[in-house]
């Protein structure tokens, strides 16, 4: 892994910069212990604790501190919509490097997550994306659906991509994604090289662009054949951009359009406010199972009580991300799923309570006051 | 539907199962079934309705329209009524052999507590004895004799009113008893009625149709009970088709899809969900009444589990006098744990919970921004009250015995301003204060857009005859027919006895 090397900004002078140090020591290990992930995340939460002014006030209303707080499990998760209401960072904001905003697609409102540096978010995005997509290439041609971090700097995924373009991308490399939409022209050219070539390809990019890049093939008559070797990820759903498929169906237009086959088509599932990524291992079965790297954890509770739900059992995706080094590591997702051996399945966005009886509830409620 | 079995423990034994639905006119043979299942309190039911062909429904709609003309339509109100009666006080006794087992079979069908299911059935059906069916009839019709006949008129003339000869009616919900409410009121206007029940509670109205076909077997046709996935298109055309007036329940959204299919000239009677909240006035908190003021609001919010369009999602409480409005909270609190040992909440599902969560997480993070809010109740706890300082309009919370007790210095002054900002998506107030105070806000909360005013204690129990939603129950089903003294008159000329 020589190209991989943390990277970043990351001056001595910072408080974390010690325990930054000891994060990526951990994360370069090819794995760890329950109790070597344990000292860290304890290590972090006293570190946001004691610099993150918002949590800290948000861990005293939740009366939890550092003496009370003795397991991973007990760090108080922040639920997503802290990112927008509140600045949790442990860095002054002015001094951070980077802000990732979520796209405020359901509430209007934008959440941010503050990154001092990059560094880490980085070193965690390679380590992660070199084991569970790259596979045995150290660099592939890659096609991206998504506009370029120059359009989108706020964006989380459009960095993501941007550097899996970087340090995983041959040097003809592109993103296909531009203020017209789709360069379906540009992605068919390349792709047809590739096939002329004979050298795998990567197409990457928003679960709803591939649903528009296949209708528009579709329209054309256009299927490719890449060559082996060759694959896809999508991510993040189709968020009322396109029209939402079932996943065994997508995959499998996947594998006729491009002619990668379904096991070579990978899934991540990432969060603006983590700085670590789930990918599954292919989707020849659904639904395929999500999984991430030793410096993440995921627990699944009941949201009201926040108690852990058994083994198997439906609950809310709670996830422990010893990269998120700047902001909270322990966030509440809003996402419903249940626990498998090796990972979870996600079963997507928790559906806002539809009332059982006539009473009112706040979605309706919102829509009839809009009208 | 609800959600069924946790992952961890899928059924190993068949879950016990159930007929539902009443379609007069198919052959038993005909008649294909779908599975609902459900899990609750650790048992489960598997409720088997029938699953139409549009074909089938067209027939279904058609035997019941013949019938009800044939029967029920020639019927006296009152014997109707007395067949009514009959088949209430069946399904009330509590010798009746079914009755153990319909409360059990409700109580994991709804996930509602068994013990607040038992209650909650008795205290509906309650509703439709024969004292009350007379205020029914009393509340739309100053002389019911018009159902059967022409009458006079005051103003000259006679009339009669007439029920559709087909009323459809689309429950939604899982609060058992609801279908009663439109069913009872389209066999008092003698109409023909066919029923689609929500997936969510197929079996009481099924059970009501059963039990009134054995007492009184000449209406066991006027009325059917089916079901189909919400959204059937087929089968919702023939539906449209064949009945007159329909009466939906649900959401803005199925009230609109069903509106949109309905051709032109055929009536549809919405009831949508509502928002309602309670009102305690300065008066009604001094240190002895307070308590017993919360105990009766808690009783409200804990019946149902909060799910009923007359259940409180706020209340608001006059400051000023001995008991705060936050003190009037801890109160409140006190009786939803007394309510949680005597009536435990429905097990919540994964979604429920996550609502819940984010409205609470809503509000702590509200809290650190510096609003004047506290919250009470702790993660074990299965009700959640927020005390808020800072008055705002009513909205709706997180439902599952969560509330918002919000401080006012005033309760006139804060309807008012409220009031210029009507909505018609408000239902009821549950009040605590004095005669002269009632009758002072009552015209204020109408003009807020309430169409109902109680006690507290008493929302989630509305009267005979209320007017839902501001309507009638049984004049919005009929068409009245007026004979003019002009025909009359003119018809001397031409009668056999004419000079």
């Amino acid at each position: 892994m020589t190209d991989v090397n943390a990277t970043g900004n990351h001056s001595g002078t910072r408080p974390a910069s010690g325990l930054q140090a000891d994060l990526l020591a951990f994360m370069a290990q090819p794995d760890s212990s329950e109790e070597a992930f344990n000292h860290l995340a304890l290590r972090l939460f006293a570190y946001q604790f004691q610099h993150n002014h918002a949590y800290h006030q948000y861990c005293r209303q939740q009366r939890k501190t550092v003496r009370t707080v003795r397991r991973w499990q007990d760090i108080p998760a922040v639920p997503v919509d802290a990112f927008k209401l509140l600045t949790l960072s442990s860095t002054p904001v002015d001094e951070c490097a980077r802000v990732f905003t979520t796209s405020g697609t359901t509430s209007g409102s934008k959440g941010s997550h503050y990154h001092a540096d990059l560094g880490i978010y980085d070193y965690s995005m390679q380590l992660n994306f070199q084991q569970r997509f790259m596979g045995e290439h150290r660099r592939i041609r890659m096609g991206i659906l998504f506009p370029d971090e120059s359009a989108m700097p706020n964006s989380s995924l459009a960095h993501y991509l941007a550097l899996a373009a970087r340090k995983f991308g041959t040097g003809d490399s592109a993103c296909f994604i531009g203020q017209d939409g789709i360069d379906v022209a540009g992605l068919c050219q390349a792709m047809q090289q590739a096939q002329q070539d004979g050298r795998p390809y990567a197409l990457l990019g928003a679960s709803y662009s591939f649903v528009h890049l296949m209708d528009a093939l579709d329209e054309q008559g256009l299927r490719f054949r890449l060559p082996a070797g060759s694959r896809l990820l999508d991510t993040g759903g189709f968020k009322g951009q396109s029209r939402a498929l079932e996943p065994a169906e997508f995959y499998r237009r996947l594998e006729t359009c491009f002619g990668v086959p379904v096991s070579h088509c990978i899934n991540m599932y990432g969060m603006t406010e983590l700085s670590t990524q789930f990918y599954d291992g292919g989707n020849e079965q659904q639904p395929a199972i999500k999984s991430g790297p030793h410096w993440i954890r995921t627990r699944l509770i009941d949201p009201a009580s926040g108690v852990e739900v058994p083994h198997g059992e439906r609950g809310i995706l709670v996830h422990c991300d010893l990269a998120n080094l700047n902001s909270v590591s322990t966030i509440m997702t809003e996402d419903a799923g249940f626990a498998v051996d090796n990972g979870f399945i996600l079963e997507g966005r928790a559906q806002g309570a539809h009332a059982k009886g006539c009473s009112m509830v706040m979605d309706a409620f919102l829509q009839a006051v809009e009208q | 539907m609800r959600e069924t079995f946790p992952r961890a423990l899928s059924p190993s034994r068949r879950p016990e199962q159930i007929a539902a639905g009443h379609v007069p006119g198919l052959a038993q043979q005909a008649l294909r079934t779908h599975a609902l299942t459900f899990a609750a309190h650790g048992q489960q039911v598997q409720i088997n309705v029938p699953a139409l062909s549009p074909e089938q429904l067209a027939d279904v709609a058609n035997t019941v329209r013949k019938a009800a003309q044939e029967t029920i339509a020639c019927m006296p109100v009152m014997d109707v009524l007395a067949a009514i009666d009959r088949t209430i006080a069946h399904m009330l006794d509590c010798n009746n052999p079914e009755r153990p087992a319909i409360e059990r079979q409700l109580s994991i069908i709804s996930g509602y507590d068994p013990e607040m299911v038992r209650l909650g059935i008795s205290s509906c059906l309650k509703t439709f004895r024969r004292p009350q069916l007379l205020r029914f009839l009393a509340e739309d019709f100053a002389d019911p004799g018009v159902l059967d006949d022409f009458r006079p008129g005051p103003s000259g003339g006679w009339r009669r009113a007439f029920g559709p000869g087909l009323l459809a009616h689309i429950w939604a919900g899982n609060v058992p008893g609801l279908p009663l409410w439109s069913l009872v009121a389209g066999l008092l206007v003698k109409a023909g009625n066919i029923g689609k029940v929500s997936s969510q509670e197929p079996l009481f109205a099924s059970w009501f149709a059963r039990t009134l076909a054995s007492i009184e077997p000449r209406l066991g046709d006027c009325l059917a009970i089916v079901w189909w996935p919400g959204g059937e298109q087929a089968l919702e055309q023939v539906l449209c088709r064949h009945a007159d007036v329909f009466k939906v329940y649900g959401g803005d959204a199925a009230i609109a899809a069903w509106q949109r299919q309905l051709p032109a000239g055929k009536r549809l009677l919405a009831h949508g969900n509502r928002l309602s909240i309670g009102l305690v006035s300065a008066s009604a908190l001094d240190t002895r009444q307070a308590r017993l003021v919360a105990r009766e609001l808690a009783a409200d919010i804990v019946r149902w589990d909060q799910q009923g369009c007359y259940s409180p999602q706020v209340v608001y409480v006059e400051r000023g006098a001995q008991v705060s409005p936050r003190d009037f909270a801890a109160e409140l609190a006190g009786e939803l744990t007394g309510f949680q040992h005597s009536f435990a909440r429905r097990a919540l599902s994964t979604d429920e919970s996550a609502t819940l969560a984010q409205w609470q997480h809503g509000l702590e993070l509200s809290q650190l921004r510096g609003a004047d809010t506290i919250l009470l109740g702790q993660a074990t706890d299965e009700w959640r009250i927020a005390c808020l300082e800072q008055a705002q309009a009513p909205s709706p919370g997180a439902l599952n015995r969560s509330i918002s007790v919000i401080a006012v210095d005033d309760l006139e002054a804060f309807l008012d301003t409220y009031a210029t900002k009507q909505a018609g998506h408000l239902q009821t107030a549950g009040l605590a204060a004095s005669p002269e105070e009632l009758f002072h806000l009552a015209p204020i909360l109408a003009r807020c857009g309430f169409t109902r005013i109680c006690a507290l204690g008493s929302m989630s129990t509305p009267v005979p005859g209320w007017h839902h939603d501001g309507r009638f129950s049984l004049l919005d089903l009929v068409r009245m027919v007026d004979i003019e003294s002009s025909a009359v008159q003119a018809g001397e000329a031409f009668a056999g006895y004419r000079d």
